[in-house]
């Protein structure tokens, strides 16, 4: 198992506490492709916090790689985070000053990778993604799909264990929304990268290979979607 | 470290206006401090002229005029000093401290050459002099024990009196400036040497020039110096004598010299029958005490400049904080990236500080270079005029610059000021939750 989580238990104590997590048990093996889907204020968007060690949980274990992620100071953390974690976002959260490269380079700045190397590295990557030519344009000069794609290649380039995804089609139509979902298959499947998408909408979760429900801070059902058949609206398209 | 500029810049040139406006008010600060220390120096300079050129461990005791009745005596009267008590200052009763003592005599006259002449005082003095007032001879020599033994006609002339002598009458105030060469000053171009070796005239004798002292108004070396017995012969003075010169050892702190120029008056006073603690029957100049307190003041007074130019500075350090503080807030989401991509609370704090830094260090110098520049002005316009008071003519300011010291100590000033600014923000940037940072939009 590359993520296994025992018992994760999470409570928010703004005033009225708020018991989010009420024992989350999941395990995640390597190359998985999966998604967790949930209505808002299920507690995905904790757990995907609890997942990517930017927040803390009160009860249970949790293991990525076999290693316990629990009570860490703020460096480890951040280490854990810098070198077995990527991310991709919503709302992409690229640096709006910095260009494509210099945003695809940054983890690798944290890891004090040399400037040419990293340089050399995120050129790669954004050519392995198909854009190399905007390697110098800054975010606000690209379309949504190319900033997420951006962003996809920053979460790859630290060639980290899991890459996760939050709702990383929120902010796109629907035709760049199949396309990303397309690139985070093909990386699943020719690469090997273990994908965790967390999201609300069915169309989304459809294009992954297994699906975790989550309702009221408990997993529900766990679906094999290899088929890709658990759209209510068709297989072929997101709907939006 | 390369990186870390480079995002600084980026950082910066997104808020150059502010960053300017900011800066102003550290360069002000810093321009404030350094002027201050300029003029402070200029004006202690100014004070302290000529009183590094003389022996420290000396004491100068002179006549003076009692002020109370003792052994049946009148105040007011007049106490004149004479061989008796250069012996006695001499003898084993102060043998502990006293380490070589003499005394001169001195009269006014003319000394004249040729149609030239000057009149001013003559002193009849020994060899030792010329170390313990530090007269610096710059041609020839000064006066010898041969000189002293065979009661030769012989003088020191000082440089400009030389000067005078060769045909240099008029002199403008310039010439109070050591640095300043002779040829300047005048516009005939006379050569002091040529003095060497000729016969003046003083009174009804003559006598050979055998060295010519730098000029140097401030410790009086503008007298013209001629073998003691000669002017105590010549001028008919007996025994009396103007002033005692001794050196001294032993007397580290300022108490113990009060206590032994207690102890000192006491018995002098009782030789000229004055009562022991009469202060003003003789005056005791201590010029080790006396630098002391002059540097005591120095030490105060660059102390208070200090403070008010760090008052000063303060205000552009609250400015920049402020500005850091600003900048942590617009950068909150940025940051939260950053911690989610693995930045550490310190890469973090690093970037905040660092910037604060190069602002604060960078503001600062130009407001340091402007504030040398202003010192230098100074230098050139205030430092180079005097004032006319009672016939001296008195420097206000002397050299009112600041040293390579108050550089580095400003630029240390700098570095630390810039860290305190930014050390709030740069804790409040650190502290950022990647998970509430993401969130603000």
């Amino acid at each position: 198992m590359l993520i296994e989580l025992k018992n994760v238990n999470k409570t928010y104590n703004n005033g009225q506490p708020l018991h989010v997590l009420k024992g989350i048990n999941l395990g995640i093996d390597k190359g998985e492709f999966v998604s967790i889907m949930g209505a808002s204020g299920s507690g995905k968007s904790t757990l995907l916090n609890i997942l990517g060690i930017l927040d803390n949980y009160d009860m249970g274990e949790y293991y990525i790689d076999g290693r316990l992620i629990k009570g860490l100071t703020e460096r480890q953390a951040a280490d854990y985070r810098n070198h077995m974690i990527g991310f991709i976002f919503q709302s992409f959260n690229l640096i709006g000053f910095k260009t494509a490269v210099e945003n695809v380079e940054l983890p690798l700045f944290y890891q004090g990778v040399p400037r040419a190397r990293r340089h050399q590295m995120a050129m790669e990557y954004l050519d392995r993604l198909g854009l190399a030519d905007w390697a110098k344009h800054y975010p606000n000069e690209m379309s949504g799909g190319q900033k997420q794609r951006v962003a996809i290649a920053r979460a790859l380039i630290t060639d980290p264990k899991i890459i996760l995804a939050d709702e990383p089609t929120g902010a796109l139509d629907s035709k760049t929304s199949e396309e990303v979902m397309q690139l985070l298959g093909q990386l699943n499947r020719e690469a090997g990268v273990t994908i965790i998408v967390v999201t609300h909408e069915s169309g989304v979760a459809n294009c992954t290979d297994k699906i975790v429900h989550i309702k009221d801070g408990i997993i529900g059902q766990i679906e094999d979607n290899r088929e890709h058949r658990a759209s209510v609206f068709g297989t072929s398209t997101i709907m939006k | 470290m390369r990186d870390v500029l480079t995002e600084i810049w980026e950082s910066i040139r997104r808020n150059k206006l502010r960053t300017c406006l900011t800066g102003f008010a550290v360069s002000w600060g810093i321009f404030m401090l350094i002027v201050l220390l300029g003029a402070g120096n200029g004006l202690m300079n100014a004070f302290m002229r000529g009183g590094e050129d003389i022996a420290t461990n000396t004491m100068q005791v002179g006549g003076g005029r009692t002020s109370k009745p003792y052994d049946g005596l009148k105040e007011g009267r007049r106490i004149w000093l004479d061989e008796r008590d250069v012996q006695l200052t001499g003898s084993e009763v102060f043998a502990d401290h006293i380490d070589q003592v003499i005394s001169s005599v001195s009269t006014s006259a003319t000394v004249s050459y040729g149609r030239k002449h000057f009149s001013g005082s003559i002193e009849g003095n020994f060899p030792a002099r010329q170390e313990m007032d530090k007269i610096e001879i710059l041609y020839g020599r000064f006066l010898n024990d041969k000189d002293i033994k065979d009661s030769r006609k012989v003088v020191v002339l000082p440089e400009d009196r030389a000067e005078t002598l060769l045909g240099n009458e008029v002199r403008d105030s310039g010439a109070r400036f050591p640095g300043v060469a002779p040829s300047v000053r005048s516009g005939k171009q006379v050569n002091v040497q040529d003095m060497l070796g000729k016969y003046v005239r003083i009174g009804d004798f003559s006598y050979r020039v055998v060295g010519i002292a730098k000029a140097n108004q401030e410790s009086n070396s503008n007298t013209v110096y001629a073998p003691y017995t000669t002017i105590r012969t010549i001028y008919g003075k007996g025994q009396e004598i103007d002033d005692i010169t001794f050196t001294f050892h032993g007397l580290d702190s300022e108490a113990e010299n009060e206590a032994f120029e207690e102890q000192f008056r006491a018995t002098m006073n009782v030789r000229h029958r004055a009562a022991p603690d009469d202060r003003r029957a003789l005056w005791i100049w201590n010029r080790f005490t006396q630098n002391l307190q002059m540097n005591r003041g120095r030490n105060l007074l660059s102390t208070a400049l200090w403070v008010i130019g760090l008052l000063t500075l303060l205000g552009g350090i609250v400015g920049v904080s402020n500005i850091m503080l600003i900048t942590v807030k617009e950068r909150t989401h940025e940051f939260g990236i950053r911690k989610a991509i693995g930045a550490s609370p310190w890469g973090i704090m690093k970037l905040i500080l660092a910037e604060s830094v190069t602002i604060t260090a960078f503001f600062g110098y130009v407001g340091m270079l402007l504030g040398m520049l202003a010192c230098m002005v100074l230098d050139k316009t205030v430092g180079q005029s005097s004032v006319s008071i009672m016939d001296e003519q008195i420097a206000m300011f002397v050299n009112p610059t600041v040293g390579l010291d108050v550089a580095l100590e400003a630029t240390l000033v700098l570095i630390i000021a810039g860290s305190l600014a930014g050390l709030f923000p740069a804790r409040k940037a650190s502290r950022v939750r990647p998970i509430e940072a993401l969130r603000a939009e």
